[in-house]
């Protein structure tokens, strides 16, 4: 008896039925984000499965948050809901704001754009949408943060300390390369979702079944994260691989590939997007970001790992370091410069403009730093090279807390608006 | 962009079977005979470090929603840890029985994912039903490794831990989401 009513469950669970999954926008008309000639008569909007609306699930707003779509309706079974438009127009961007009920009793919701005549606005700036908060600021500087924590003792133990090194400090270095990816990932994630967020406006318990979906496919920040997520689950394991089956060699690939994404936050900024931005610009940043990052995250490796747990390499470790951090510095100047002079043209704009005294503020507390190394440098490297062995850890410990603030400078001035740039070909034609 | 959900869950549930069965078979013929061959050893924590990676790119293929989008980043993770646990114990990097608790620790947190996920009652719909069937039946099966940790001479945890991969798979290729329960019961079903 318990057997074949075992066998029963198993076959009812297993038998054909509807396999349909969760509420999915399948498509949409007009396409999202997309470019119209002409201006459509109504919205219509395709999903995977049966959804039940209220009058007003669509909605579409013009640029001014004009409401222009009437009474929703759905068709086909459910699986079509289509709301008539009026009044719009050519040249101009409209959003499209979507709430529906499933068969699962899931509320999903979205936003989209589409421009008649013109590029579709991206769905960030849909009409409803707010800009930056305090929380993408401090999202971006924890992902900041956890990239130099990753890259940083990479670069340290790959370059800097490269034989043998006790196993406790080899131990603390797989530990914090481990624990880094993760981190990467998941604040990566919680970052997408914020902005996300910033344009959904959806409370917290609506927005767990937000789409995010335009955000993901269609914007530069979207594509970066996803290829980060994919990207940096692939270093976390060959990391834990690095450890476990003690092949150090492995930290090679991982530290070229972190390096190589971390360029999808390069194409994904302001760097990639402003309409002077270009391939320079996107290079510079990049390298910028590297740079700040191996410097950053190897101050920390060298006061957290190095110091305390393999005292026989403090000296070549430092001088190493201070070597590297030259070229490092070097570098981060130069870009630094570079994508100044690209974002704020002007000298007054650096006390004009929102953007010209975030930078002002990074760079005095880049100078901080600056002369923190320097001391370090014409100091204590000195000494060290004199075979004394001066207690540098609180003073490493005070630079890295300062290279870590930079970063939450940098953090606050990539989700800053930086004054409207000329495209590369009007620049030209003014140059003529 | 998305791919057709039974396809994902149906591609988790072979592994789901596949790591069950190799479970089941060093239960079966006892860990040494089963590893006499040291490559069998790593047969488990293999397959789940590389199902972690898949875990990821289904993670990043669920972008229609948030909950979804957090959901499957817990289980990608949650499977990295565990296997490379695992891995690092078979290879002796890790000696202390305490580290056998990180599958548990690892089922329990993906349960909960599974729980935390569906709104909805048992018998809502069959994805529901599945949803609170597999929720439940991880946290539970989160046990075996603690008994394993505790009694590691008693087979019926190593069992038990298999059997619940099995199960998972079972489950797993039963997910139609929306479809009616048994055929008759549910609001969800079309």
């Amino acid at each position: 008896m318990r057997r074949a009513l075992l066998l029963g469950v198993v076959l009812a669970l297993l038998a054909p039925n509807a396999a349909l999954g969760h509420v999915i926008l399948e498509s949409s008309q007009p396409v999202t984000q997309s470019r119209l000639e002409a201006p459509p008569n109504e919205i219509r909007l395709r999903f995977n499965q049966a959804v039940t609306v209220s009058p007003g699930a669509i909605q579409v707003l013009a640029p001014d948050g004009l409401l222009l779509s009437g009474t929703t309706t759905v068709s086909e079974g459910g699986r079509v809901v289509t709301a008539p438009v009026s009044r719009i127009a050519r040249g101009a961007g409209y959003t499209v704001r979507w709430r529906v009920l499933g068969g699962d009793g899931h509320a999903p919701a979205g936003v989209f754009t589409f421009g008649v005549g013109v590029a579709a606005p991206p769905p960030t700036e849909a009409v409803g949408a707010s800009g930056a908060t305090w929380r993408d600021d401090a999202a971006r500087w924890a992902l900041f943060v956890a990239l130099a924590l990753l890259i940083g003792p990479l670069v340290v133990r790959l370059l800097v300390v490269r034989g043998s090194v006790p196993a406790r400090a080899e131990r603390g270095f797989h530990l914090l390369g481990v624990v880094a990816a993760f981190l990467v990932i998941d604040v990566g994630i919680v970052a997408f979702v914020l902005r996300a967020s910033n344009a959904l406006q959806l409370p917290l318990g609506d927005l767990l079944y937000g789409d995010l979906q335009p955000f993901a496919e269609k914007t530069r920040f979207g594509v970066a994260f996803l290829a980060m997520t994919l990207g940096f689950g692939i270093v976390a394991a060959v990391l834990l691989l690095a450890w476990i089956l003690d092949r150090p060699a492995l930290r090679w690939p991982a530290l070229l590939l972190s390096v190589t994404l971390a360029s999808g936050l390069s194409l994904s900024g302001h760097q990639a997007t402003e309409d002077n931005a270009g391939w320079l610009s996107q290079g510079a940043d990049w390298l910028h970001l590297v740079a700040a990052s191996v410097w950053a995250g190897g101050l920390v490796a060298l006061a957290f790992l190095v110091w305390p747990l393999a005292p026989s390499l403090r000296r070549d470790a430092f001088l190493g370091f201070a070597r590297l951090a030259v070229l490092l510095v070097g570098a981060m100047v130069l870009a630094g410069a570079y994508l100044a002079l690209a974002r704020l043209p002007e000298a007054s704009d650096l006390w004009q403009t929102q953007y010209g005294r975030f930078l002002l503020l990074k760079l005095g507390i880049v100078a901080v730093a600056l002369t923190w190394g320097a001391a370090h440098h014409f100091l204590v490297r000195p000494r060290l090279e004199a075979g004394q062995q001066p207690n540098v850890r609180p003073s490493l410990v005070g630079e890295a807390a300062v290279a870590l603030t930079v970063l939450l400078a940098a953090a606050i001035l990539t989700n800053a608006a930086p004054p409207p740039a000329e495209p590369p070909a009007a620049n030209a034609r003014s140059a003529r | 962009m998305v791919p057709r959900p039974e396809i994902a869950h149906w591609l988790a549930g072979a592994i789901a079977l596949l790591l069950g069965l190799l479970l089941a078979s060093e239960v079966l013929v006892g860990s040494e005979v089963f590893r006499r061959r040291r490559w069998r050893a790593y047969l488990f924590p293999a397959v789940v470090i590389a199902s972690s990676v898949l875990l990821w790119m289904i993670t990043i293929f669920s972008t229609f929603s948030t909950m979804h989008l957090l959901a499957h980043a817990v289980w990608a993770q949650a499977a990295l840890l565990a296997g490379a646990v695992q891995l690092a114990l078979v290879r002796d990097k890790l000696t202390s029985p305490a580290w056998s608790l990180v599958p548990g620790v690892a089922l329990l947190v993906s349960g909960a994912a599974f729980l935390v996920h569906e709104p909805n009652d048992w018998l809502y719909s069959r994805s529901a039903f599945l949803h609170h069937a597999i929720g439940w039946m991880l946290v539970v099966s989160a046990l075996f490794p603690l008994g394993q940790a505790l009694r590691p001479r008693q087979v019926v945890w190593r069992a038990g831990f298999a059997l619940t991969f099995v199960l998972l798979a079972v489950l797993l290729f039963a997910d139609r989401d929306s479809a009616t329960i048994f055929g008759r019961f549910g609001a969800g079903g079309p």
